[in-house]
């Protein structure tokens, strides 16, 4: 089983933007329906690899992408 | 007496036709074709219908040798076409006609949302029992698709994935089918009228 966390973000365009940054980054991220449990204005999440947590929030960061935070998915 | 049908050089849906149309009038048929795709759904055919199929590659071809067995399938030849008798709890079918999810200006939305929904797919039940892809929904079966790794989720849990071979002849992507089968308008036609719920997305 995979230890998966999501970004949640705005807007789907934040989104968007979120996967593409992630994979020039190098960084193994999906593009996922926001999970039921986890309240977000955006129907769009960012799903990653929890050990990659840092390297996605750096990402983000340096390309001045907002989110709006980090959940771990516990499944 | 075996009756024997040259289907080689025969355009697709041709060598299924033929085949039919001999197990109509003969208990064993020799089919012979010279490519896989042919093979597969002339086999498919006849496996459905209840027969039971000997594959022999020979130098000149591939010769599918077709036994008509027990199986109630075999109402599949008779006058009427089969597959009408269907129960209403049958199979549940997801229609795929685009690669996008729904219509509108901007076609990054509708990848956006075909993607969630093969995600989502997994995590949901009913789970389709048959998924058909046609016209540029083949696009999402293919190496390089963004769906590809949810759909062979799927296909190792049993749910049957047609292409239509058409259409992935006409994007030039016959032979980057990364999940499920190659198939024609015949099993697509006959999935979708024998369904018991036709999911159109």
């Amino acid at each position: 089983m995979s230890d998966y966390g999501v970004v949640l973000v705005p807007s789907t365009s934040h989104a968007i933007r979120a996967e593409r940054v992630c994979h020039l980054a190098g960084l193994k991220v999906k593009l996922i329906p926001t999970p039921r449990h986890l309240s977000s204005n955006c129907g769009t999440a960012l799903r990653f690899d929890w050990a990659e947590r840092e390297a996605v929030e750096e990402a983000l960061r340096a390309n001045n992408v907002d989110y709006d935070g980090f959940h771990r998915m516990d499944w | 007496m075996v009756k024997v049908v040259d289907a080689r050089g025969l355009p697709c849906p041709q060598p299924v036709i033929n085949t039919r149309k001999a197990l109509a009038e003969a208990d064993q048929v020799t089919t012979i074709v010279d490519n896989e795709t042919a093979q597969q759904n002339v086999t498919r055919m006849a496996e459905k219908a209840g027969c039971t199929v000997r594959v022999e590659q020979r130098d000149d071809g591939i010769y599918l040798h077709i036994s008509k067995g027990e199986a109630p399938g075999n109402q599949v030849f008779a006058e009427k076409p089969g597959f009408s008798t269907a129960p209403a709890g049958g199979p549940l079918v997801l229609v795929v006609p685009s690669e996008f999810m729904g219509q509108g200006e901007h076609a990054e939305l509708g990848e956006i949302l075909i993607r969630g929904f093969f995600h989502t797919l997994g995590e949901v039940e009913p789970v389709p029992d048959t998924i058909i892809f046609f016209n540029s929904g083949v696009k999402l079966v293919v190496e390089g698709s963004p769906v590809v790794e949810d759909l062979q989720a799927l296909h190792e849990r049993g749910v049957e994935i047609l292409a239509c071979g058409t259409c992935l002849g006409y994007y030039g992507l016959k032979d980057k089918v990364a999940v499920g089968e190659v198939s024609n308008m015949y099993t697509i036609a006959e999935a979708m009228l024998g369904a018991g719920k036709v999911v159109n997305l």
